[in-house]
């Protein structure tokens, strides 16, 4: 089984070096033969890389120890589940995973008509060959990923306990699959820039696909978040640690882009600027294994660093040449621009979110490698705190949320100032009076900068859809209920753009609330004894051992009380993993829409007749609201991704 | 027009210049092995600074009641006494990678007001 991995994933690399030279020759020389052989030929790498993929997750269900990535990752005791975590636990299995949702990804390419766009399709996937061979030269030359142990051990190293969550199962593969989607967006443009077609008509060829890569790696980024908040122990969900930073920099890149997107299909206007972002979210997908793989030093993700990242920093030093001269050679081909009438139209508000996203996105690298560069230069070594993160970044994102009361409102070309006076009246207006009343309440300063923030845009959209359902209720009758539906699905990438918006609103209400007015509090008690944390009262009642096969817990329980009355029991565990031959706390959270009860078990001494146990209690206000705006993201994604019938059988049926 | 976007630019540079500026005043810590420290000697006492190094073996103590842990760290001979108010965090052990963070005072002892802990994606074993 081993040895047909192996022989299926050097085949595969073959096969991926064929079809680009296939289709590139086929796409120069116009010669279908070559296209159709490079067609197949993406196919056949699909069905070797796939047959590859079931030969190492065998291996991993089955417990190979005779592989050197089974042995590292996983143990007898380990849960089938967890095959796919050990597998993207390691480097070269995580670049193999990635490389394989790219293959099938081109492969789906490969597989549509090419109707519409001929001559780009072939190009692309051209393209996405020579990408498919770098990853596979990465699992196959560069580290072989089916290397075998000359000496098979008994039992393997086990999975990383914190590892061992559904959270870690599908925040990688999340990531991977957005990766992996603006890659294809990223050969696309590419392809059409390089057979020179004039217009930019073609770009309603990749909306979807960029839809798709934005939304899954948003949601990704949510569930390492979420991950980090339930198993990691601390109560907190971003460090801004390298890591970190380099999965959410393609997507506020991908966020940016896929606002000129809209901006590039309805008003021919600055097309050299909107593709050159796709240029630079693929520079920073690119980036983010050469992060994480050690290329910049990350002080909390221990990863070991492999040896992919001069590889990895190749590869983003010739492709940003090569599409840099490419964009500059082609930036006359897209024809005339349609400039706005006035910077107060939605262009210019497009134009300056887009701004606005770089100058984000420019922080945070700033952050990430400026004190590699104060090191480089002889400079003593500093790290730079989240609050640097927090005090540069955290402006600029609550800028944007507010201004996306602004942007939704204002009109293509030209918007007139009597009718943003009017929406002002109504939106800006009642955020403000909110602010103030929560201001003099006294509930909190950053509530009120909240309500303000959020509120605006909250109301524009209200607005909006209150407006845009009464119209259409006026002109066919019916329910209210039904006209909002009609009115959503008559521009479903608009009001699929709001449902994400109100998402975002969400996620910050989430962020400020946890941020700044979270309560701690810590104690060693004895069974029957009580804490207070806020207007918690928390009692110990019992601590039961239970022996596993792979670890001890010792699980609490704890009685919640609130003003003088019972409300709830929780449970926090405190487990002794034997392959890892040390505790590792399992949290127990209690969440209403208000706020979350964080208990988190941080010690116990594990010997008969001892008791007594450390309580780390957190209150985290609002938290939820971040996780249900997770959810607004994927609907509003969903929405706007959703084929549009009328639309199927026309233009964008190709590549869409 | 040209001169609206060269006063657009200027602001924006501006404005992103005097965050950086802001954030990095606040924040910038500094980066130092144990030795490095122990050579610093009283310079270094109550500056906010992070230091990284192996927890030591057989040197954890933890005190339930008064939730404080101490250990040491060490990076070859050099050895720093660390008291850290809060519990042990998960992975923490004799022999793991720590980065501490706090000052260090003049009674040699370094108080540390976090503790961060290089989580190993794999096991290695022991040589």
């Amino acid at each position: 089984m081993v040895d047909t991995g192996h022989i299926a994933l050097i085949l595969c690399f073959i096969a991926a070096v064929y079809t680009a030279l296939a289709s590139a020759w086929g796409a120069r020389s116009g010669s279908h033969a070559f296209t159709a052989s490079a067609r197949n030929g993406l196919l056949v790498v699909a069905v070797l890389y796939t047959l590859a993929m079931a030969a190492m997750l065998y291996a991993f269900m089955s417990k190979d120890f005779s592989l050197r990535i089974v042995t590292e990752h996983a143990s007898r005791d380990l849960p089938a589940v967890y095959a796919f975590s050990a597998l993207y636990a390691d480097k070269a299995g995580s670049v193999l995973f990635w490389g394989w949702l790219l293959s099938l990804f081109a492969a789906v390419l490969a597989l549509q008509k090419y109707n519409s766009y001929k001559q780009i399709t072939p190009c692309a996937i051209s393209i996405l060959a020579v990408i498919l061979a770098f990853f596979l030269a990465l699992v196959t030359i560069v580290v072989n990923v089916f290397e075998e142990n000359p000496y098979p051990p008994v039992d393997g190293f086990g999975l990383n306990p914190l590892l061992q969550n559904v959270g870690m199962l599908i925040h990688p593969p999340l990531l991977y699959l957005g990766f992996a989607g603006f890659m294809v967006v990223f050969a696309f443009v590419m392809a059409a820039l390089i057979v020179r077609r004039p217009g930019m008509e073609w770009i309603g060829g990749i909306r979807r696909w960029t839809l798709f890569a934005w939304c899954v790696l948003g949601i990704g980024n949510l569930v390492g978040m979420w991950w980090s908040y339930i198993e990691l122990g601390w109560g907190g969900y971003w460090a801004w640690d390298p890591v970190e930073n380099a999965g959410l920099m393609p997507w506020l890149l991908g966020t940016a882009f896929l606002h000129s997107v809209a901006m590039l299909r309805k008003r021919h206007y600055l097309h050299t600027w909107g593709l050159a972002l796709i240029i630079v979210t693929f520079i920073f997908v690119l980036l983010s294994p050469f992060i994480t793989h050690g290329g910049i030093e990350s002080p909390l993700h221990g990863f070991y660093a492999s040896n992919y990242p001069p590889y990895i920093l190749g590869a983003i030093v010739v492709t940003l040449v090569g599409s840099v001269v490419l964009l500059y050679a082609r930036h006359r081909d897209f024809g005339k621009e349609d400039k706005p009438l006035s910077p107060i139209s939605r262009e210019g508000a497009f134009l300056l979110t887009n701004v606005i996203f770089l100058v984000l996105v420019f922080l945070i690298i700033t952050g990430v490698i400026l004190p590699r560069i104060v090191e480089g230069l002889g400079g003593s070594e500093i790290a730079l705190e989240r609050d640097y993160f927090d005090w540069s970044c955290g402006p600029v994102m609550l800028f944007l949320v507010f201004f996306m009361g602004v942007c939704s409102t204002l009109r293509w070309r030209k918007a007139s100032l009597k009718s943003i006076g009017w929406n002002l009246l109504y939106t800006l207006f009642p955020a403000v009076i909110i602010a103030i009343a929560v201001l003099i309440s006294g509930i909190g300063n950053w509530y009120a900068l909240a309500a303000l923030v959020c509120g605006f845009p909250l109301f524009t959209i209200m607005r909006e859809w209150l407006l845009g359902t009464r119209a259409r209720r006026r002109a066919t009758g019916g329910y209210y209920a039904g006209a909002f539906l009609r009115l959503i699905g008559s521009n479903r990438p608009r009001y699929g753009g709001f449902i994400v918006h109100i998402g975002i609103i969400l996620i910050t209400l989430g962020v400020i609330g946890s941020s700044f007015y979270g309560l701690e509090g810590m104690e060693t008690l004895d069974i029957g004894e009580e804490m207070t944390v806020g207007k918690y009262e928390l009692s110990y009642d019992a601590l039961d051992m239970r022996e596993g096969s792979s670890k001890v817990s010792a699980v609490a329980s704890l009685s919640i009380s609130r003003d003088g009355k019972l409300i709830d029991t929780v449970r926090p565990e405190y487990n002794y993993w034997f392959s890892w031959m040390e505790p590792f706390a399992e949290v127990a959270v209690r969440t209403t829409p208000a706020e979350d009860l964080f208990v988190s078990l941080s010690w116990t001494s594990f010997e008969p007749g001892d008791e007594s146990a450390t309580f780390r209690v957190l209150v985290n206000p609002l938290i939820v609201w971040m996780w249900v705006g997770g959810g607004f993201l994927l609907l509003g994604g969903l929405v706007a991704f959703w084929p549009d019938r009328k639309r199927q059988s026309g233009s964008e049926a190709g590549v869409t | 027009m040209k001169k609206r976007y060269l006063i657009g630019g200027i602001v924006l540079v501006a404005a992103v210049g005097y965050l950086i500026y802001m954030a990095l005043s606040s924040s910038a810590i500094y980066y130092v092995t144990v030795s490095e420290l122990l050579d610093k000697g009283s310079d270094t006492y109550d500056t906010n600074i992070r230091v990284t190094g192996k927890v030591t073996e057989g040197s954890i103590e933890w005190d339930a009641e008064k939730l404080e842990l101490g250990f040491s760290v060490v990076e070859g001979n050099a050895s720093l006494p660390v008291i850290y108010k809060g519990a042990m965090p998960d992975g923490f052990k004799a022999g793991a990678d720590v980065m501490v963070e706090g000052r260090y005072h003049s009674d040699r002892i370094f108080r540390a007001e976090s503790i961060l802990l290089k989580c190993p994606s794999k096991y290695v074993p022991e040589e």
